[in-house]
């Protein structure tokens, strides 16, 4: 009985946070706010779901399941690159550059300048005749 | 050694000059005679036996369910045909050496001329007709490459393409013949088909059967009213022309007829049909000649002359004919071999083979004059040389049939083939020595006269003691054209009541009045019109290739949409007579529920589908929504218990759009709006036309029982006992339909060094490159290409990623994954680190080339299923067993694994190629890379001083 209630909650706790990241993800006015939503949805949603499946299997079931684990090293790993990209991009092509402070260098932000150094490299595979690229 | 293995030598031989070119020109040249040697040799150690009457034969079963069976066989018939294909074309490789110049290719040479002589010696060989049309055909292509061998002479290109345009189509022709035949005889095996001369005779089908299969042997040997390609093949190189038109090729149609003579022949169809042409041939063929001032144009009409009347002989249908048939295609390969070098020598000597411009070489050409000559003689028909030994014995056949005017015409030819005989001595050789030669010549090396002199001795031995040199090959070929035990008499001199030495006598003075009066005959002939057969045949062939290249640009101009609505047109079609004619109600089996879930995925995969349709405008958006619609079906694998499937789907996925992806970086971001209304109205009511019908296809289908029962429960239950894995769809992959496996994955490595060559040719000088070269990207590049932490996240993943590879490998024979997926795995491991860190930084760290990889790929394979013959077994059969290596537990080791691992490295080597491909061209559009692993390292060093 009580775990039944421990499971059910983490699950209601995770579509919540599904559900106000998702909101959030239609609702918040501009893309950096934005950005902040839908990893609500991504740790705390996702999260309450995966601890409710560890414990169906630890308390229920009677076994230990290391997928879940595997499941958030992943998601912890590709959420905040992704989230990165996107901020990235934003910057790099939509963002107005008054709000933003100095980068105290002769780069813009979210840029590599390419006019000190272009680099033409050589792409034929080593040992392999080729056309020169 | 057995008939299969002679035919092969010079198959296996092939390869040997190509590779050992590198060794030196007189290295190939003598490793290509030795094979030939060895094949002669082989020949020879029969020639007991074959005189005996056996025929020594070799069966290899091949496709047995066709009839089509690797079937060879050696008689009489065989070791005359094969002893002069390998003879002489000894001969010809000796001279060949001597006669290309260092700027030809020579070890291409020899390959194709070994590929032909194999092809060859398969047609004298067989006993299978289905066996033979394969190596008639393969005759017709490697003719064609030896006859367009010089290709920067489009005179060379030209006689090449219309060999292959004649002979091929009547070899078509024959193929249909032979189907008819050995329909008729229930066997395709031709010692059952020689044992059914009644009921092929008294067939109704007998007459189409013939025409066809003659339509093949004339248009392979020259016969009128195909006869004109034979003059324009003299573009090949001289080595080429005298063994393709003295030996070989044009003999293939002889020998078809003589092989297929005891069933076809005796018949008043055959009679007309094959001595009118032979006849014709002859005559015609003579005539033409006389007047060509070419000397190998001269011998090509001369060959043409010669092989009608052979063809004429066969005509007749009786032994006593059929018998002089074959000793005239052995005197005739002789003397034309030995002409044919010998107009070679002077072309090489003198600079040109005009007769006109030549004449007088007897005091400077002494050697070549001595050999011209004496073949030039034999082929006038003058005693005792061996020409004049079976043309008297033509002319007494062809005296002694009815009607008169075969004796007569026959007579005539014989006195026009003098004429042009003695020209080609005279007006060569004789006549006062000029001083306007091309060339001042001089007798040539020893090496490249040896060979005519050689023959030409054969021509003076057969003639001068014929039962002793040459009286048992006769014998033995034309007992087995014949089916009975033959005996020639060959002699000189058969007494004054043979109307031969009249016709002889009569032949030899009018060709000596014909010479004389030649100068005034050649101005008539020029003055003449004359029906021009290139231009006829441009004729003919200028319509239809217009016609098929108006099909091409309607059916194939480059518009995949077009494609598509004709395929999808035609398909409709097709299936609705289908429809029309078959059950299409919904069966009885009872509907499963609709679970929530699976209603979502279908929606989801639905809405997808719709939006691709609506935004395919937009190029990215629609990747990405197809994309969508991949994920939607991997997750209906799942759910519809296909794991493998599903595995297998996802990392196509990714794969594939990370390759749109770097595709699209070049093309417009979007389509241009140009469809009609009209177009899309048909676009529409085809779509859904094909839609409802696979749809209504799969619902029939699947609301009833198999009809039939399925052979999933012949995999499910033989899977673990066979295979030696459980999961079903790897066993299947890697064993029971291994050899489909093993085509595919050659197919997908080909595909990949298709977009390889592909870029190859963008990268290269041309429009498309300096299309390239100018290339502005319209999309704003990403200010930081490699950030910091994607760099350092995928670096982290590379051994984990490497590791689930490797993983999913290993345990594909009894659960899901395999070579395939795990291939795909790894592949986009490494995609990741060339995304992240950048081309110049990823490449400069692998070591391995992707087209090795490829080739390694399907060697391993083929490897494998090769392993299977060393145990005794066919082709890819697998073997598995259960070991156990302390401090491991049991474990399984099956062959199906190696295999695995060919197909794992194929898909890892096809996607890194293409992905390498795509990189280059960007790089060559001007994008840069980085050679550090990412961009905060410059940056720090653009802070120091």
């Amino acid at each position: 009985m009580i775990t039944e209630i421990i499971i059910a909650a983490l699950l209601a706790i995770g579509g919540t946070f599904g559900l106000v990241g998702s909101y959030g993800l239609v609702k918040l006015p501009d893309l950096m706010t934005r950005l902040h939503a839908p990893t609500k949805a991504s740790t705390l949603g996702v999260g309450g779901v995966l601890l409710a499946s560890m414990a169906d299997a630890a308390l229920r079931q009677g076994t230990v399941s290391w997928h879940e684990l595997l499941v958030t090293l992943f998601l912890f790993l590709t959420a905040p690159i992704t989230a990165n990209f996107i901020a990235k991009a934003h910057i790099a092509r939509a963002m107005p550059r008054e709000p933003l402070p100095p980068t105290g260098t002769a780069r813009d932000w979210a840029t590599l300048d390419l006019s000190d150094e272009p680099v033409m490299p050589q792409l034929t595979p080593p040992g392999r005749p080729g056309r020169p690229s | 050694m057995s008939p299969a293995l002679i035919a092969a030598l010079p198959f296996l031989g092939a390869l040997l000059p190509g590779l050992l070119i590198r060794a030196g020109r007189n290295a190939c040249a003598t490793v290509t005679g030795f094979v030939t040697l060895l094949a002669l040799i082989g020949l020879g150690l029969h020639i007991p036996a074959v005189l005996r009457g056996e025929v020594i034969r070799t069966q290899i079963d091949w496709l047995p369910a066709l009839g089509l069976n690797a079937n060879f066989m050696l008689d009489g018939l065989g070791l005359l045909f094969a002893g002069l294909i390998l003879g002489i074309g000894l001969l010809i490789i000796l001279y060949a050496r001597f006669y290309l110049s260092p700027r030809d290719p020579m070890g291409q040479f020899y390959t194709y001329l070994m590929l032909f002589q194999g092809a060859m010696l398969g047609i004298v060989l067989s006993d299978n007709i289905l066996l033979l049309l394969v190596f008639w055909e393969l005759t017709s292509l490697s003719s064609f490459l030896l006859i367009g061998y010089w290709k920067h002479l489009p005179e060379g290109r030209q006689g090449a393409r219309m060999a292959l345009a004649v002979t091929g189509a009547g070899g078509l022709a024959m193929i249909a013949g032979m189907l008819i035949l050995g329909q008729i005889a229930g066997s395709y095996d031709l010692s059952d088909i020689l044992q059914a001369r009644d009921a092929i005779q008294a067939s109704d089908w007998y007459l189409p059967a013939l025409i066809l299969i003659l339509l093949g042997a004339f248009t392979k040997s020259a016969q009128f009213p195909f006869h004109f390609w034979l003059p324009h093949a003299m573009a090949a190189p001289t080595p080429v022309s005298a063994y393709l038109h003295s030996a070989t090729m044009v003999k293939a149609g002889i020998f078809l007829m003589a092989r297929l003579w005891p069933v076809l022949a005796g018949t008043p169809e055959w009679f007309w049909i094959v001595t009118s042409a032979g006849l014709i041939t002859m005559v015609l063929g003579a005539v033409i000649g006389l007047f060509k001032d070419d000397l190998k144009a001269l011998l090509a009409f001369s060959t043409v002359s010669h092989l009608g009347l052979i063809t004429m002989l066969l005509g007749f249908g009786t032994k006593a004919a059929a018998m002089v048939a074959m000793f005239h295609i052995l005197n005739h390969a002789t003397f034309k071999a030995a002409l044919f070098m010998v107009a070679g020598i002077v072309d090489h000597e003198a600079h040109t083979r005009d007769i006109k411009r030549l004449g007088g070489l007897r005091r400077l050409m002494p050697v070549t004059f001595t050999i011209a000559t004496l073949a030039g003689l034999s082929m006038a028909g003058i005693p005792p040389l061996n020409g004049f030994l079976s043309k008297e014995m033509m002319l007494e056949q062809a005296a002694h049939t009815p009607p008169g005017l075969i004796g007569l015409l026959a007579t005539l030819g014989a006195l026009v083939s003098v004429a042009y005989s003695f020209r080609l001595i005279a007006h060569t050789f004789l006549g006062p020595q000029r001083t306007d030669y091309p060339h001042k010549p001089h007798d040539p090396g020893f090496g490249l006269w040896a060979a005519p002199a050689l023959l030409a001795g054969l021509v003076v031995a057969i003639g001068l003691m014929p039962m002793t040199v040459a009286g048992w090959l006769v014998d033995a070929a034309a007992g087995a054209v014949t089916g009975t035990a033959a005996h020639a008499h060959i002699a000189h001199w058969h007494g004054l009541a043979n109307p031969a030495l009249w016709m002889s006598l009569a032949a030899i003075g009018g060709g000596l009045v014909l010479l004389g009066l030649h100068p005034t005959l050649d101005r008539l002939w020029t003055a003449l019109p004359r029906p021009e057969a290139k231009r006829i045949f441009d004729g003919l062939m200028e319509p239809l290739a217009a016609l098929s290249r108006h099909l091409t640009a309607a059916l194939h101009p480059g518009m995949l949409s077009r494609y598509l609505w004709i395929a999808t047109a035609t398909i409709i079609i097709v299936s609705y007579y289908a429809f029309r004619s078959g059950s299409h109600l919904p069966g009885a089996r009872a509907l499963t529920e609709v679970e929530p879930i699976a209603a979502i995925g279908w929606l989801l995969l639905m809405a997808a589908s719709v939006a691709v349709v609506l935004c395919h405008h937009q190029r990215l958006l629609t990747l990405i929504l197809i994309a969508v619609v991949g994920l939607m079906v991997s997750v209906g694998f799942a759910y519809l218990s296909a794991p493998d499937l599903a595995l297998t789907q996802i990392s196509v996925e990714v794969v594939t759009v990370i390759l749109l992806l770097l595709a699209l970086n070049f093309l417009p971001k979007t389509t241009p709006r140009e469809s009609s209304v009209p177009r899309k109205v048909r676009d529409l009511g085809l779509a859904a036309l094909g839609g409802l019908a696979v749809g209504g296809l799969i619902y029939a289908l699947m609301t009833r029982d198999f009809a039939f029962p399925s052979i999933a429960d012949y995999h499910l239950a033989n899977s673990k006992t066979l295979g030696g894995g459980t999961n079903v769809v790897n066993v299947i992959l890697v064993d029971f339909r291994g050899y489909d496996t093993f085509g595919e994955i050659t197919v997908l490595g080909i595909a990949a060094l298709l977009i390889f060559a592909l870029t190859e040719s963008l990268l290269s000088p041309g429009a498309a490159n300096d299309r390239l070269r100018g290339w502005v990207s319209d999309t704003p590049d990403a200010g930081d290409r490699h950030p910091l932490m994607m760099v350092v996240a995928t670096r982290m993943m590379l051994p984990i990623a490497l590791m689930v590879g490797i993983y999913i490998f290993l345990r594909g024979h009894n659960v899901p994954g395999g070579g395939f997926i795990a291939g795909l795995v790894v592949a986009i491991a490494l995609v990741m680190q060339y995304m992240a860190s950048g081309f110049g930084w990823t490449a400069a760290r692998q070591r391995i080339d992707y087209h090795g990889l490829i080739g390694a790929g399907v060697l391993v394979a083929a490897a494998t299923g090769i392993g299977s013959w060393f145990a005794g077994r066919p082709f890819m059969t697998s073997n598995y067993g259960y070991f156990e290596i302390w401090p491991l537990e049991e474990f399984e080791l099956a062959t199906a694994a190696l295999f695995d691992l060919g197909v794992f490295l194929t898909v890892l080597g096809a996607v890194m190629l293409a992905l390498s491909s795509l990189t280059r061209l960007a790089v060559r559009a001007g994008q840069t890379v980085n050679t550090e692993a990412f961009d905060m390292q410059s940056e720090l060093e653009a802070e120091e001083p």
